[in-house]
């Protein structure tokens, strides 16, 4: 025999409940707002890892994608792409040019230069360097000057900004 | 003959919620969207513009000293190396305020006793020459070469790049010394 529907449930009243949105409206609001304060268009610029922590300064002008050098502490990369590794044989001690990147660079500068003549792409002759905070003067002067020899001579040091 | 009474007081009064699914819909899209286009560490770039040709170089290191007189060049020159600072031009290195205690040669502005660099009195010292010599026809009044020796970090450099850009007096912003160049490893 089936049980009979318990009666108290049977007349048991739906419970409408509603739930009060505002407190949450009010949190989303101020989380777009907040989300669209800091919204950027230029994508990443930056690939963080454990070797290349960029120094800090207070600089305001804003970094552009251009042609990036990076410099880590154990390695060199252009436009993210590793090119040397950073030891004696690839960065001779007596000379300030660096023979592999000066070879790289000459290769971008070449394009560049083919771009701008066949499409009209300004050649701007800029170099973003990344440098982590702890790699000595000389490795940057080193860095700097093959720049500068291989025709990106406007050179702009990436940093993070604070306050 | 009065008026008969309104007839509004007695009409319900017409209570509506505001559907707001439509808007949570839009937000739920929009958020995850920000959160991804939004830039969490903000870059900023340090200028450094090198003249193209080779033998331009800092500042007029190389050139001559009748040179230097006509175009009145201040050359002025910012080492660091492990002892502190030192400011010099072409003829003098300024040394530094108590020599007597720290003994002649030394840098200009030594370190602190806890190992940092001293980057305010550094500061100051450069705002006094730049006060001195603004206005006096030096053709590279904003300029300032920087060297360094050659296992100093990178963040040092930074820190003295950032610093003798500008300063601020009265509420002005000025110049200090915003062209950098960069002269040989020590």
């Amino acid at each position: 025999m089936a049980f009979t529907p318990s009666k108290a449930k049977k007349n048991l009243e739906k419970e409408e409940g509603s739930l009060n949105m505002n407190a949450m409206m009010d949190m989303m609001t101020i989380i777009l707002l907040f989300l669209l304060k800091s919204f950027s268009t230029e994508g990443a610029l930056i690939t963080p890892s454990e070797n290349l922590r960029l120094p800090n300064s207070t600089s305001e002008e804003k970094a552009k994608k251009e042609l990036m050098v990076s410099i880590s502490q154990k390695e060199i990369l252009v436009n993210d792409q590793p090119l040397m590794p950073i030891n004696e044989q690839t960065v001779p001690k007596g000379q300030m040019l660096i023979p592999a990147l000066a070879a790289k660079l000459a290769e971008y500068a070449d394009q560049e230069r083919e771009l701008e003549i066949e499409v009209g792409k300004e050649f701007t002759h800029m170099v973003v360097i990344q440098g982590d905070y702890k790699i000595s003067f000389e490795m940057m002067m080193k860095v700097m000057f093959t720049c500068a020899k291989s025709e990106f001579y406007k050179i702009r040091l990436l940093t993070i900004r604070v306050g | 003959m009065a008026y008969k009474p309104s007839m509004r007081t007695k009409s319900d009064s017409l209570e509506m919620e505001l559907d707001i699914r439509p808007v949570m819909n839009l937000m739920v899209v929009l958020i995850p969207l920000l959160i991804v286009s939004a830039e969490w560490v903000k870059l900023s770039v340090l200028e450094i513009n090198i003249p193209p040709s080779k033998n331009a170089g800092s500042g007029g290191d190389d050139n001559s000293q009748e040179n230097k007189e006509k175009e009145k060049l201040l050359g002025l020159t910012i080492a660091i190396t492990h002892d502190g600072i030192t400011i010099a031009n072409a003829s003098t290195i300024l040394s530094s305020d108590n020599e007597a205690e720290d003994g002649p040669g030394g840098p200009t502005v030594p370190k602190n006793p806890d190992g940092s660099y001293d980057y305010d009195v550094l500061i100051t010292k450069l705002i006094d020459i730049k006060k001195k010599i603004v206005g006096k026809g030096f053709k590279d009044e904003d300029r300032a070469v920087i060297t360094a020796s050659a296992d100093i970090e990178y963040q040092v450099i930074i820190t003295v790049m950032d610093k003798i850009q500008m300063y601020e007096e009265n509420n002005n912003i000025l110049p200090l010394f915003p062209q950098i160049n960069f002269g040989n490893v020590l």
